[in-house]
């Protein structure tokens, strides 16, 4: 079947509509695993209880574009890369659909939280039912790459009872993006410390949100070793030697995270701390844009030998790109203008203000 | 076939209609309540009303909970639920439609963000602006379903797209605008009587106000639906017709279940809500519910259930196989073509539980659902290997066999031994001809019923059996006659008595 449209089109709109996504998921995974731990610690720190509460107010709104974006992403992949994301689906089958049910108990665990503030029980178990999707969704997108395991998987189980544990990079990648979304709901609860560092909350959140951000992104150069050395030796050649693009991401994706520490490190000492965390924040924002990107570039060589999309016939559907495209705008304008009639309130939650 | 068949212990069309039932009975509601929120909210700012103005905003917020967490995640287990089972046909909708999915999807993202707005914004922003943005979500919810009505009506009536393969000819076809009328009827009625839901809940006066709104809106969907049901109905495609008049009593007991549940479900509104508000209790508006489920149901699987045998109108079968390869599957084999077959299990039976299980497996189960046990009750291999030539005859609602006769044989082995009859002793009788008709001949004719009657009553018993001699050379869409002697002779001497089934 032709592509309905140029692959530089689709192409990058997986790419943005999936950077986005992971933004969104990294802030609703990572501010659940920050609000149970501040639960956890509530009775010896009111700043931590206060924090989760004001986690909490925004998770239930994360999540709901985590799922919008996510589902935007997952559109486009499949007309990509249909032909093996739908094989690598049915293969692991029943935990793929597990994944429905169990993002429902999370999403209703969140607005539980909201309003149930002592049941901190229902915030891990929706916690644990995120880690879990995760789990299996960088099962399904490893396995989609390595069609040569595929056989063999549906030998042992045709009801989809499956998992890709013999893939070497199953754990590192796993790590690295849960990692990932620790360092980043920490950057924003340090912005928010940031802005708020005349009160006592605004320092407890800055320093909070600093070990939160320092630590994970530290840790996660380690796990991106271990990620880099489990790769297949055909693709890790391909990635050094074929390919000068893939180099130079990897090689800025390890450089541009040690500006966003130091630049996190300077802001809770300078003069100048806005600035400095508005650039810890550029550098976190393009680290994830260089990421995706050699996420791609992987892809790609991973697939080169079955499936190259450069060859595949190209039959445009212009008038409906161009709808859409329009349609596009139309609602970011709208959403635009239905935000802004939104009065700020009086007695606002840090992260909100900070969110302007 | 590209991909793997994934096994269940039930047909995975069944997993497919539990989600999207439920999902169309969330996802209705969500459209057609966008509008009843932002016209409450409009009538409670006339009004002065602080009462109805409190309901409407915890009606938004029950609104909220159900349709942007169970709806919203039910649509997706929808596209989870097809790649599963139907990878093929979902990747050739891709593939024509995604264009029309991102557009469906920029109307998700104003959506979703409209309803939070609204439902968590009451004292944050000033009245006009807050009813501008109810207004907002009803548009783009009704312009959602408006999206994803082309694509599934697609499906049924592919329309010129058969020949264009262009978007626009598959969008706008034949059961698009008919279907649009339909589902925002439905999107009326689940408004009401999801607002009744929420109504039990409030204190007079203002609970009897909600409640007969909610009751009105319920009345005039559901009046409204009956021409617009109609007008689709007889858009579906010359077959579907047939199945719901002629060929399927069972398809004819879900049509009368949904409108059994709308007469029952208008009833009820119209005394409970309407007229006497203050009589209106749980137990009632649960019953209006499932009423409001039932015709929901109902509604989905009889347009499941006409589109058959296909999934994508001529184009892809209800088991995924394209119309397109059949002839490679029957010259060179269907086993030989399937990817994800095993072939080390060389013995012909496992290859034919494969095939059975990849060709048919959409929709039968061994013992359950559609069971084939009670299907093929007494078939010898061969009998089961000829039918498999016929099966577009049976009651015209299935794909025919891909493969060769290898592939027939194989799977004739199979079925064969599913359910194996032993043989009687003694003379032949009508009693035993009775049997033989059952499990030969039933699944196309009838004796004395509405489709393919045989009735020869009356007719000599030698020349009926003169005739299932040859029965292959009187029809070219019959298979010759399989069994004993004896077997013969006993079926000749039930048709001639003409016993009703």
């Amino acid at each position: 079947m032709p592509l309905p449209g140029p692959l530089w089109l689709i192409m990058t709109l997986l790419l943005l509509t999936f950077l986005l996504h992971l933004l969104a998921m990294n802030l609703t995974v990572g501010g659940t695993a920050m609000a149970v731990v501040c639960k956890l610690r509530r009775k010896s720190d009111s700043f931590a209880d206060r924090l989760a509460g004001d986690l909490l107010r925004i998770l239930p709104f994360s999540l709901a574009f985590t799922i919008t974006l996510g589902v935007a992403a997952l559109l486009f992949v499949q007309v990509l890369y249909g032909n093996l994301l739908y094989a690598s689906s049915i293969l692991i089958g029943a935990f793929w659909i597990a994944v429905i049910p169990m993002l429902i108990l999370a999403y209703y665990g969140l607005y539980y939280s909201k309003s149930h503030a002592n049941h901190s029980w229902v915030l891990g178990l929706s916690l644990v039912l995120m880690l879990a999707i995760g789990f299996i969704y960088v099962n399904n997108f490893t396995l989609m790459l390595t069609p040569q395991r595929w056989l063999e998987m549906y030998r042992q189980s045709t009801s989809g009872v499956n998992l890709n544990w013999h893939e070497a990079t199953l754990a590192p990648r796993y790590l690295h993006f849960m990692l990932g979304a620790c360092a980043i709901v920490g950057l924003v609860v340090f912005t928010a410390g940031v802005w708020k560092r005349s009160t006592e909350y605004g320092q407890w959140m800055l320093r909070s949100g600093l070990q939160w951000f320092v630590v994970p992104t530290v840790l996660n150069y380690l796990v991106g070793i271990w990620f880099v050395m489990a790769l297949p030796r055909n693709v890790l050649l391909d990635l050094f030697a074929g390919d000068v693009v893939g180099a130079s991401l990897l090689g800025l994706g390890m450089l541009l995270p040690l500006g966003a520490v130091a630049h996190v490190l300077l802001a809770q000492r300078s003069a100048k701390p806005y600035l400095h965390a508005r650039l810890a924040i550029a550098a976190t924002l393009l680290t994830f844009v260089v990421m995706v990107s050699l996420r791609q570039v992987l892809r790609t060589i991973y697939v080169a030998a079955f499936a190259g999309l450069r060859n595949l016939p190209v039959a445009p559907q212009w008038s409906v790109i161009g709808l859409f495209l329009l349609v596009f705008v139309a609602g970011l304008v709208t959403v635009y203008v239905m935000l802004k009639k939104i009065r700020p309130s009086q007695g606002q939650s840090a992260l909100g203000a900070s969110a302007r | 076939m590209n991909y793997p068949f994934w096994q269940l212990s039930f047909p995975g069309g069944l997993l497919i209609a539990f989600v999207a039932v439920v999902h169309v009975f969330i996802s209705h509601f969500a459209v057609g309540g966008g509008a009843y929120l932002v016209l409450l909210e409009r009538k409670a700012n006339r009004e002065n009303d602080a009462g109805l103005r409190e309901y409407v905003r915890r009606h938004a917020k029950f609104f909220a909970l159900l349709t942007l967490v169970a709806g919203a995640l039910t649509g997706v287990g929808i596209w989870f639920t097809i790649g599963l089972v139907s990878p093929e046909a979902t990747s050739s909708l891709i593939h024509t439609f995604v264009w029309g999915w991102a557009i469906e999807w920029v109307f998700f993202f104003v959506e979703i963000t409209a309803a939070l707005i609204y439902a968590y914004g009451w004292d944050r922003m000033d009245r006009a602006a807050h009813m501008a943005v109810g207004w907002v979500y009803f548009v783009a919810a009704w312009a959602s379903l408006a999206i994803i009505n082309g694509i599934l009506t697609y499906m049924l009536t592919p329309g010129r797209w058969l020949q264009t393969h262009a978007f626009w000819s598959g969008f706008f076809n034949p059961t698009y605008w008919p279907s649009l009328t339909v589902r925002t009827g439905m999107a009326v009625v689940l408004a009401g009587m999801f607002g009744l839901v929420t109504g039990l809940r409030v204190a007079p006066p203002t609970r009897e106000r909600v409640i007969r709104y909610a009751g009105i809106w319920v009345l005039l969907g559901l009046a409204f639906l009956a021409m617009p049901a109609r007008w689709y109905f007889a858009d579906f495609p010359p077959q579907a017709h047939s199945y719901f008049i002629v060929v399927l009593p069972a398809m004819r007991r879900v049509i009368d279940l949904g409108v059994a549940a709308a007469m029952l479900g208008f009833v009820l509104v119209a005394v409970f809500a309407v007229a006497r508000p203050d009589w209106l209790r749980a137990p009632a508006v649960a019953v209006v519910l499932v009423c409001g489920f039932a015709i929901m149901a109902a509604g989905e699987y009889s347009r499941e259930f006409a589109r058959k045998p296909f999934a994508i109108g001529s184009y892809i079968y209800s088991n995924d196989l394209r119309v397109a390869n059949f002839d490679r599957y029957d010259s060179s084999g269907f086993a030989r073509n399937a990817k994800w077959l095993d072939r080390e299990s060389a013995d012909q039976w496992s290859q034919g539980k494969q095939i059975f299980a990849i060709e048919c497996g959409a929709c039968h189960s061994v013992d359950g659902y559609r069971a084939m046990t009670p299907r093929v009750r007494g078939w010898s291999p061969e009998f089961a290997a000829d039918i498999l030539q016929h099966l577009p005859a049976l009651r015209g609602t299935m794909p025919p066999f891909a493969g060769n006769e290898h592939d027939r044989a194989a799977v004739g082995e199979y079925l064969a031994s599913l359910a194996p009859v032993t043989e009687e002793t003694g003379a032949p009788s009508a009693g035993l001809g009775r049997e033989v008709f059952l499990h030969r001949c039933s699944m196309c004719h009838t004796v004395q019923g509405k489709f393919q009657p045989l009735d020869l009553a009356g007719s000599d018993a030698d020349s009926i059996d003169g005739m299932l001699q040859q029965l292959d050379s009187l029809n070219p869409e019959m298979p010759p006659f399989h069994g004993t002697e004896r077997q013969r002779k006993a079926l000749a001497m039930f048709l001639q008595s003409g016993a009703h089934q």
